[in-house]
């Protein structure tokens, strides 16, 4: 009768006993040394000063930049202002006037009429013949006329002939009012 | 536990106070900081837009823009050293000594001009210089400055600025300058930033506002041939005593003006010492009565309408009673039997008068209205006078009668210039232009090359035969202008001796004398008008202007290389005998 009981009882502590066997911990020897802080200690350091440094440099070398870049455009602006004075000069030089009176000096004329070589077939066009002399041309305008006061008196002589004028450089009637070599008549109203 | 309470405390106690701090200062008192802060080294500056320069056909300038500087002094510091820096300044930038020397000793004053619109380099140099020399209380400020380098080149055309208003800015006073200021001027920029110790400091707050720099102005004048046009034209102006003078270069094709010169003129960089009435360009302000050159226009309509051939025979009367009065000729003659050729040839009014009686005064006036005449060219000149062609009721019979010779019609000399240009260019009006591409004026008008609108006028027969006949009047036997000839060439042209009308409106008894013509005659590039106001040396269109007419003509074939065609002179008669 009590056989199954001795049967349960029996077995129950050899269960525990295995479980308590299962479960003692047993103290293993360590495979390695502690972990030590220096490296990322360090790594955060190095991260901080190299920062702060480059930071540091960064700036330096903006402000550097800063003035290099002052005295650049400072130096650009003298340099552009001298080379518009220069640009000036060269215009100066250039002016159709001073070339002119340089040419003179140097005993340059106006060609009356000038001839062409044709570069097609290098027949040379002859320039024709000037009737006209070209009186020299003037460079400078002429001083201002003396005040009448200063002039002598005129006296006129009456000669017979008549003077150069109106619409031909022959001759044209000097003697009588100008009036009407155009127009249709003596001094009149206008239409 | 307590400990961790009250750090918290603690904690939110500090943070309190930084927020309370916070919103003082970016609620409260943010304008009063933002203010200490803008004013602690913040620096506004303008950014000057460069002005256009304005250049010839080659792109030579007419009128460039120079970076300029202002000299200023404070007396109170350069009151001791006045002589030295007065005759310093003197010497290095041709200041005047005595001018100078009392503005450096100006009492009560802490600014004083010493000079303006100096190239900036030179200023420079003359500070750094005294900089040296120790001298105290000079300085520079922004101040552009504007170079005319042809002196008085086409200034009748460029115009020119007046002294810069240190709050207004440019001043343009006439011309070119004035009519397309808006083009030329630009922009101006700014540039905010902060300051330390003359150095922008970087990363700072910056704001920049790009100026716009004007444009250039491309006109379609040649420098060169301006200048021998006016040098040309104040020897002849001179020469003949006249009040003044004008030539007009046009080229035929494109209606381009390649020269348009004015005498008496002025010098664009020292406007203020010439008369006021020479700053501008009477060419296109002034109107006068064109005289014979525009019997042309009439002989052309007449020939196009069909009532007229070259060889048409006309009897020249000595004079001619009309209705209101008895019209001449410029020479005493008895019956002249004269072709129409021979009339152009000899200028004659009764010819003219008596070929043109063949047509109705209202379609010789729309004729010569088609031509240009009494219409504004608009070629981006102020103040241009549009002339005076009678029409409607105020063309009466006597009135045409004048017309016909180019007398009771007034004309600018632009217009008169497109007028005979159309002969030239085979009967079809181009309107004449200054601007190169285009550009819009001071009115809002587009105007310059692009815009240029031609129209037929007359045919090309009747132009031809115009310029065969005009050919006639350079002849040395048959025309009135032998001077005018350019040698080598073929010429085309027509002289003008009008009356001029006085300050009352009645003809004074002085004259306008012009001439008007083409080369080659057969193959025209070139159209040439001069003109002279009052000549007292008793010279005619064909003596005094005909010579300038051959000179320019001449200067300009050669310059741009035209060759002569090489072909015969028109021998078209002048006279005809009864069978």
């Amino acid at each position: 009768m009590s056989s199954p009981a001795v049967q349960v009882r029996s077995r129950v502590p050899r269960l525990a006993d295995l479980s308590v066997a299962r479960a003692r911990l047993s103290v293993v020897p360590r495979t390695t040394g502690p972990a030590s802080t220096m490296p990322f200690v360090l790594l955060v350091t190095v991260l901080l000063v190299g920062g702060v440094v480059s930071l540091l440099m960064f700036n330096t070398s903006m402000q550097q930049a800063s003035f290099t870049a002052t005295d650049l455009e400072q130096q650009a602006a003298t340099l552009s202002a001298r080379e518009q004075s220069l640009q000036m000069d060269l215009e100066r030089l250039r002016n159709p006037q001073r070339v002119a009176e340089q040419a003179h000096r140097m005993g340059m004329v106006l060609p009356a009429a000038s001839g062409f070589l044709r570069l097609s077939d290098g027949s040379l066009l002859e320039p024709g013949p000037v009737t006209n002399p070209v009186p020299a041309l003037r460079l400078r305008p002429l001083p201002p006329p003396k005040p009448e006061i200063l002039l002598p008196e005129r006296v006129v002589v009456q000669a017979g002939h008549q003077r150069a004028g109106g619409d031909t450089s022959t001759a044209s009637p000097a003697a009588g009012p100008r009036d009407g070599r155009t127009g249709s008549t003596q001094r009149h109203d206008r239409g | 536990m307590l400990r961790l309470r009250v750090g918290f405390l603690l904690i939110a106690m500090v943070l309190s106070v930084f927020a309370a701090r916070l919103l003082q200062l970016q609620g409260l008192d943010s304008e009063s900081y933002a203010e200490m802060a803008a004013a602690e080294g913040a620096v506004t500056v303008v950014l000057p837009a460069e002005r256009g320069d304005i250049l010839d056909r080659n792109g030579q300038a007419l009128a460039q823009s120079v970076d300029g500087l202002m000299l200023v002094a404070d007396p109170q510091m350069t009151r001791d050293q006045a002589p030295e820096i007065a005759r310093f300044l003197s010497r290095q930038l041709d200041l005047d000594y005595f001018q100078t020397l009392t503005r450096l000793r100006k009492p009560d004053s802490r600014f004083q001009y010493l000079a303006r619109q100096v190239p900036a380099a030179a200023v420079t140099e003359a500070l750094e210089k005294a900089d040296t020399l120790g001298f105290k209380g000079l300085a520079s400020r922004n101040d552009p400055a504007r170079d005319y380098p042809g002196g008085d080149v086409a200034a009748n055309l460029v115009g020119f600025l007046g002294t810069p208003d240190p709050r207004k800015g440019t001043h343009p006073l006439a011309g070119f300058e004035r009519t397309f200021n808006a083009l030329l001027a630009g922009q101006d920029g700014s540039a905010k930033y902060q300051v330390s110790r003359g150095n922008r400091i970087p990363l700072a707050e910056s704001t920049v506002v790009a100026p716009v720099d004007g444009r250039d102005l491309h006109t379609t004048i040649d420098r060169d041939l301006q200048w021998f046009a006016q040098r040309v034209l104040r020897q002849t102006v001179e020469d003949a005593r006249g009040d003044s003078g004008l030539v007009v270069v046009q080229d035929t094709r494109t209606g381009e003006v390649l020269a348009l010169a004015d005498h008496p003129t002025f010098d664009a960089t020292r406007p203020l010492q010439s008369p006021k009435g020479d700053l501008g360009s009477r060419a296109m302000s002034d109107i006068y009565e064109p005289g014979s050159v525009e019997k042309v226009l009439t002989m052309a309509s007449l020939i196009d309408a069909g009532l007229v051939t070259p060889h048409t025979k006309i009897l020249v009367p000595p004079e001619l009673h009309r209705q209101d009065r008895v019209i001449h000729d410029w020479f005493t003659h008895g019956y002249l039997r004269l072709t129409l050729a021979g009339v152009v040839a000899k200028s004659s009014n009764i010819g003219t008068v008596l070929a043109a009686d063949k047509m109705a005064a209202r379609t010789l006036g729309d004729y010569l209205s088609s031509f240009g005449l009494g219409k504004v060219t608009d070629v981006g000149v102020a103040g241009e006078a549009a002339g005076l062609l009678p029409s409607g009721t105020a063309l009466t019979p006597q009135t045409k009668d004048r017309i016909a010779f180019g007398q009771s019609l007034s004309v600018n000399a632009l217009q008169m210039a497109a007028a005979v240009n159309t002969i030239a260019n085979g009967g079809v009006y181009v309107a004449p232009s200054l601007i190169q591409g285009s550009a819009r004026a001071r009115g809002g008008q587009v105007v310059g090359t692009d815009e240029t609108t031609t129209h037929r006028v007359v045919s090309r027969r009747a132009a031809h035969q115009t310029m065969l006949m005009m050919e006639r009047v350079v002849d040395p036997e048959a025309g009135v202008a032998p001077g005018a000839a350019v040698p080598g060439y073929r010429v085309a042209g027509k002289t003008g001796t009008a009356q001029r009308v006085g300050e009352d409106g009645r003809y004074d008894g002085t004259f306008t004398v012009s001439f008007a013509g083409f080369a080659p005659a057969d193959d025209p590039r070139l159209t040439v008008y001069v003109v002279v106001q009052n000549p007292r040396n008793g010279g005619g269109g064909g003596s005094v202007s005909g010579p300038a007419f051959s000179r320019i003509m001449g200067y300009a074939l050669r310059h741009y290389g035209i060759p002569p065609t090489g072909t015969q002179p028109s021998r078209l008669p002048v006279e005809w005998r009864p069978r």
